[in-house]
């Protein structure tokens, strides 16, 4: 067990690496599930906080670790197949609620306790590969290329085993937790002597038995803000069946108390109607949800939809060939067909959505996707929209999320390719001379949504060319929903009789509509703000409507695909109104979801200060070259925060392409680590002045990060049509040369510093780790506001003030440390 | 029924302050304190117009709520609370609404003597009672039996002859009695249920928090006109306090 000749199984690092990203992708999803989507972009900060802790300490003790490492190796793979389940066991008896945090300190306490359970895996992760590689120096690029492969397989695997189940289910913990203890038995059995006795390692194997079996036992924690959670506690409530896809878990749910109608249907006549059909819930990550109706072959059974303004479409386009984007469980295709649709064609993101329709609760459904005139097409709406010449006469676009997780602002932070200015125009090109396009909205108070929607319809049409959208316009209100309708054609006098006659009848409002009179509007549902949404649809069909942005309460500016969160309505500038308004405790729960994102934030500053720059302070030795150290802080401290921007940007911006958050996820974590990998492969074998590479690298990151913002809208657009597989390929090597260029100035910083000081190298880890931790989570934020592009160009900034930065460390060149050390942390 | 939660900024203080010192009391003394406890919560808590509050001005709806003994329908354990403008856990995940909430609901009605209510969520029967005050009839409908056998048993032994409780599910109202002058909702819905609006009386009026559950909902006040058509005018903003419901506790 000594020697740093001594071999390290290649297999051993692959596995582990496969690991490090499977954990990533399940954790995710399960933090999806659990709490809500936005903190998904939590984990890679959680990640960074592991693998920066390890690479900090690591760097710390490397003295006294000499000659330990492959103990510490065969220790770390032990400890990370016992950590894996056993963390998640331990994670979900944390009573995190993330909408408590505004009100209950503790619960900034409870997420800063999940932050470190979660990253313990990772810090293991970090320890094994930094300690593989310090044992074999000669052969870090045959164990890079393992770890790189492994890393890949991870990823796949991970995409793979959440179609077959839950991601918080055995199989998938088991298969990690077996991936890690394989490694483990691979490090102890390769023919050199293990560092216990059999007996005792016999017992050791026991560990990560137990660990997983506990694991097995402990279910995903739900938050109770969550509607599956709610739905379950009804007294005839009972889960009958359950779907997976790398997209959402789908829980099926029967109750007789599940009444979910796509808005108000106060004036429904239910006594002379009939009941509403039995419903099965469909929960998408145990959050939104969307009915199944059982069908006995009488359409009246659907005549309440009827009484919601979703349907006022009806009332403009007769017998439409319509498109219905996100039918979830199908109530908008059975409005459609209710209301005379000649054919209706359905795009499910889902397939496990589709699936469950489709044929698990077909008979239910009264074989809804076996209709002559219902065609099923399993794709993302826009992608399909895109890549399919077709015009309908009526486009569906679907409520997003539920009501539950609409009124909360709970998904402020997600990217909603669907509701932008670029996605409607799109809609818009696809319609029938005669067609219209249709977007229903959860209502909030104080008003939001539907002013956003109304203000993307408008935008849209002005860069279709058309000088007056409100010609074109109508949005009608319920109570709870407001409906926006898009007309290819100037709407005519008889469509505003029949919008008119429609509001009369259901007791709905209209909003706006060529030629509205405001004692029209707010009349049925009285809003004590006045005529709102009136007001605001005028001031956006005229030329006031950048003044109505800037001084509304809420951010209701159009979503667009470089700035993609349609659902962030908060404003900094609107906090003292908003709390003069409604209170001190209720002000956060207007926005929900920042108040989240705040926390994370600060989460992520004081755990990397806690666990990384700490122990660098009370621990680590004063370099001989004092005045250095600030430079490699700056250094190091832009190289981390740059590197992850540029990799949440892209995660987000390939979501539009790739449909899956979990293929953008996978697809970009592993096309980074490998071409990065490999960049600082390159890097150590770079001759000539560290300096002058660095900034060479630099100038490669901005030319090629420039071409992708030039270019990757039309691209994605032309390339909508592909398979998933190419897709995916093609984004994989389309990322290469960027991530290339990313993995070279580490390594030769790293080289740089310690060429003066080898008591710099933990502080050039620790600072990395700390301003990754941070990164990841700052990129969310600064997306949200300032857009990719704008965080694109402030990741290049912080590149060129590293490229300056680095100038100072670099005066005497002595070749000799190798760029191993990197892979765990690019 | 479920715990709403009006916030009332500085009010709060002064309800723990009421409340610490109403825990003190009930613990010394017995009818008295509860009398003077219950009198002063009509007056600081509900009567009285707060920061961000509007005070309940409707002197019928004030006497009622100084005549319903609240600490009869709470639980045992919580009687020294019982006067404390919070809402209170009676079980089954279930809550008895904050008194102002009651209160103001109530005063939406706008009830004459001569009225027949029906409410959805009894609880635990302490809002039928405040009803029974002031009106001729009340229906009341719970969704969870052993809350419904025994707030009739309470409103029973309360003398309340005018309260009849059933057991079931509110979202279809009851048919056999309506219609109904007023209709009064104490469960967050997602939407208005239409048998309910149905069952109203022309004039009659209902109050109902729509919204999701368990989070922020808006209080309703939904007006049939004589013509029969539906004005709904959204009133403040209420909000559940989830209390750590047990999954047996809500079985």
């Amino acid at each position: 067990m000594t020697g740093r000749s001594s071999a390290v199984p290649g297999l051993a690092v692959a596995l582990l690496g496969a690991v490090g990203i499977a954990y990533q992708i399940v954790l995710m999803r399960m933090l999806s599930i659990g709490q809500w989507h936005h903190f998904a972009y939590m984990v890679i900060s959680v990640a960074m906080l592991g693998f920066g802790a390890s690479g900090a300490l690591l760097a710390l003790f490397r003295g006294r670790l000499a000659g330990r490492e492959r103990t510490l190796l065969w220790w770390g793979a032990l400890a990370l197949s016992t950590a894996l389940p056993a963390s998640y066991a331990l994670s979900q008896q944390v009573p995190f609620e993330a909408f408590e945090l505004a009100t209950q300190p503790v619960q900034m306490l409870h997420l800063f306790t999940l932050y470190l359970i979660l990253s313990a895996p990772f810090f293991l992760v970090s320890t094994c590969m930094t300690c593989a590689f310090l044992l074999a120096p000669r052969s870090v690029g045959a164990l890079y290329a393992w770890n790189m492969a492994g890393s890949g397989a991870g990823a796949l695997l991970a995409v793979g085993l959440l179609y077959v189940a839950a991601p918080s289910d055995w199989p998938v913990l088991g298969a990690l937790t077996g991936m890690s203890a394989a490694a483990w038995l691979l490090l102890g059995f390769d023919g050199r002597a293990v560092p216990v006795r059999r007996p005792v390692a016999g017992c050791l194997v026991l560990a990560p038995a137990l660990a997983l079996l506990l694991a097995a036992w402990t279910p995903l924690r739900l938050s109770q803000y969550k509607g599956l959670s709610y739905v379950l506690d009804f007294p005839d409530a009972e889960i009958v069946a359950r779907r997976f896809s790398p997209l959402s878990t789908v829980t099926a749910v029967r109750s007789g108390l599940i009444r979910e109608t796509p808005g108000e249907i106060t004036a429904y006549p239910m006594s002379e109607l009939g009941p509403l059909p039995e419903q099965i819930g469909l929960f998408f990550d145990a959050g939104s949800v969307s009915p199944i109706h059982r069908f006995e072959g009488d359409f009246g059974a659907f005549a309440f939809l009827d009484y919601v303004t979703g349907t006022v479409a009806y009332r403009l386009v007769e017998a439409p060939d319509t498109l219905v984007i996100g039918p979830g469980g199908g109530t908008d295709v059975w409005a459609a067909l209710y209301h005379g649709a000649r054919h209706v064609t359905a795009v499910e993101v889902d397939p496990a959505a589709a699936g469950l329709v489709a044929s698990r609760f077909s008979d239910f459904a009264g074989g809804l996707y076996q209709r002559p005139d219902v065609t099923l097409v399993v794709a993302e709406g826009r992608g399909y929209l895109q890549s399919h010449e077709r015009h309908y006469d009526l486009i569906q676009v679907p409520l997003f999320g539920s009501f539950t997780a609409a009124a909360s602002g709970v998904h402020a932070l997600n990217e909603s390719y669907l509701y932008t200015v670029e996605a409607f125009r799109l809609f818009y090109r696809r319609l029938t001379p005669g067609g219209v396009f249709v977007v229903t909205s959860w209502l909030k108070s104080p008003p939001r949504d539907a002013i956003k929607v109304f203000a993307t319809a408008a935008e849209a049409l002005r860069r279709e060319g058309i000088d007056e959208p409100g010609k074109h316009l109508v949005m009608i209100r319920s109570l709870n929903s407001a409906t926006l309708v898009v007309s290819k054609a100037v709407l005519t006098d008889a469509d505003v009789a029949a919008v008119r006659v429609f509001c009369q009848a259901r007791s709905f409002d209209p909003c706006y509509f060529p030629g509205i009179l405001e004692e029209e509007t707010n009349r049925h549902i009285e809003l004590s703000e006045g005529a709102v949404y009136y007001d605001a649809a005028q001031a956006l069909v005229s030329d006031q409507a950048e003044d109505f942005y800037r001084n509304y309460l809420f951010y209701v500016r159009p979503a667009t695909d470089a700035r993609p969160y349609f659902f962030r309505f908060f404003k900094w500038t609107s906090l003292p109104r908003l709390v003069r308004g409604m209170g001190v405790a209720w002000a956060p729960f207007v926005e929900w979801g920042y108040v989240a994102l705040v926390a994370t934030i600060l989460q992520a500053g004081i755990a990397s200060a806690v666990f990384i720059l700490a122990p660098l302070l009370v621990l680590g030795r004063a370099p001989a070259a004092r005045g250095l150290k600030r430079w490699v802080v700056l250094y190091f401290g832009l190289l981390g925060l740059a590197y992850m921007f540029l990799e949440i940007v892209f995660m987000q911006r390939f979501m539009l392409f790739l449909a899956y958050p979990v293929y953008s996820v996978a697809v970009v974590l592993t096309s980074f680590l490998f071409f990065s990998g490999l960049g600082s492969c390159a890097a150590g074998r770079l001759t000539g002045h560290a300096a002058r590479n660095v900034a060479v690298a630099v100038a490669g990151i901005a030319a090629v990060a420039a071409v992708y913002l030039a270019v990757l809208g039309p691209v994605f657009d032309a390339l909508a049509g592909f398979p998933d597989a190419a897709k995916i390929a093609l984004s994989v090597v389309g990322l290469g040369p960027l991530a290339f260029c990313m993995g070279i100035p580490f390594p030769l910083g790293l080289q740089a510093a310690t060429n003066r000081s080898d008591a710099l190298l933990p502080w050039a880890w620790g600072i990395n780790g700390c301003a990754s931790v941070l990164g990841a989570t700052l990129a969310t934020v600064s997306s949200v506001h300032l857009g990719f592009p704008a965080v694109v160009m402030l990741a290049l900034t912080c590149y060129g003030l590293a490229a300056l930065a680095i100038r100072p460390m670099v005066r005497r060149e002595r070749p000799g440390f190798g760029a191993g050390a990197n892979a765990a942390v690019s | 029924m479920p715990q709403h939660s009006h916030v009332r900024g500085a009010g709060i203080l002064a309800a723990c302050l009421l409340g610490t010192w109403l825990v003190w009391n009930a613990r010394a003394e017995d009818t008295p304190g509860f009398n003077e406890a219950r009198t002063r919560m009509v007056e600081l808590d509900i009567a009285r117009t707060g920061w961000a509050r509007e005070g309940v001005k409707d002197e019928r709806v004030l006497k009622a709520m100084r005549a319903v003994l609240r600490h009869e329908f709470v639980p045992e354990s919580d009687r020294g609370e019982a006067y404390a403008d919070r809402p209170l856990p009676i079980g089954h995940g279930q809550t008895i609404s904050q008194p102002y909430i009651v209160a103001y609901m109530t005063e939406m009605l706008q009830l004459k003597p001569e009225h027949t209510v029906l409410e959805i969520g009894t609880g635990s029967g302490y809002q039928a009672a405040v009803l029974a005050e002031i009106v001729a009839k009340v229906y009341s409908i719970e969704i969870v039996k052993p809350l419904a056998e025994r707030a009739a048993e309470t409103l029973k032994k309360q003398g309340y002859e005018t309260v009849e409780v059933k057991h079931g599910d509110g979202y279809f109202g009851w048919p056999e009695h309506a219609p109904f002058d007023a209709i009064i909702v104490t469960a967050a819905a997602s939407h208005i249920p239409p048998p309910l609006v149905e069952q109203l009386k022309p004039g009659g009026r209902m109050a109902i928090p729509v919204g999701p559950p368990l989070q922020t909902q808006n209080l309703i006040l939904v007006e049939k006109l004589e013509d029969g058509a539906l004005r709904r005018r959204s009133v403040m903003p209420v909000r559940f306090v989830p209390l750590t419901r047990s999954k047996a506790e809500a079985e």
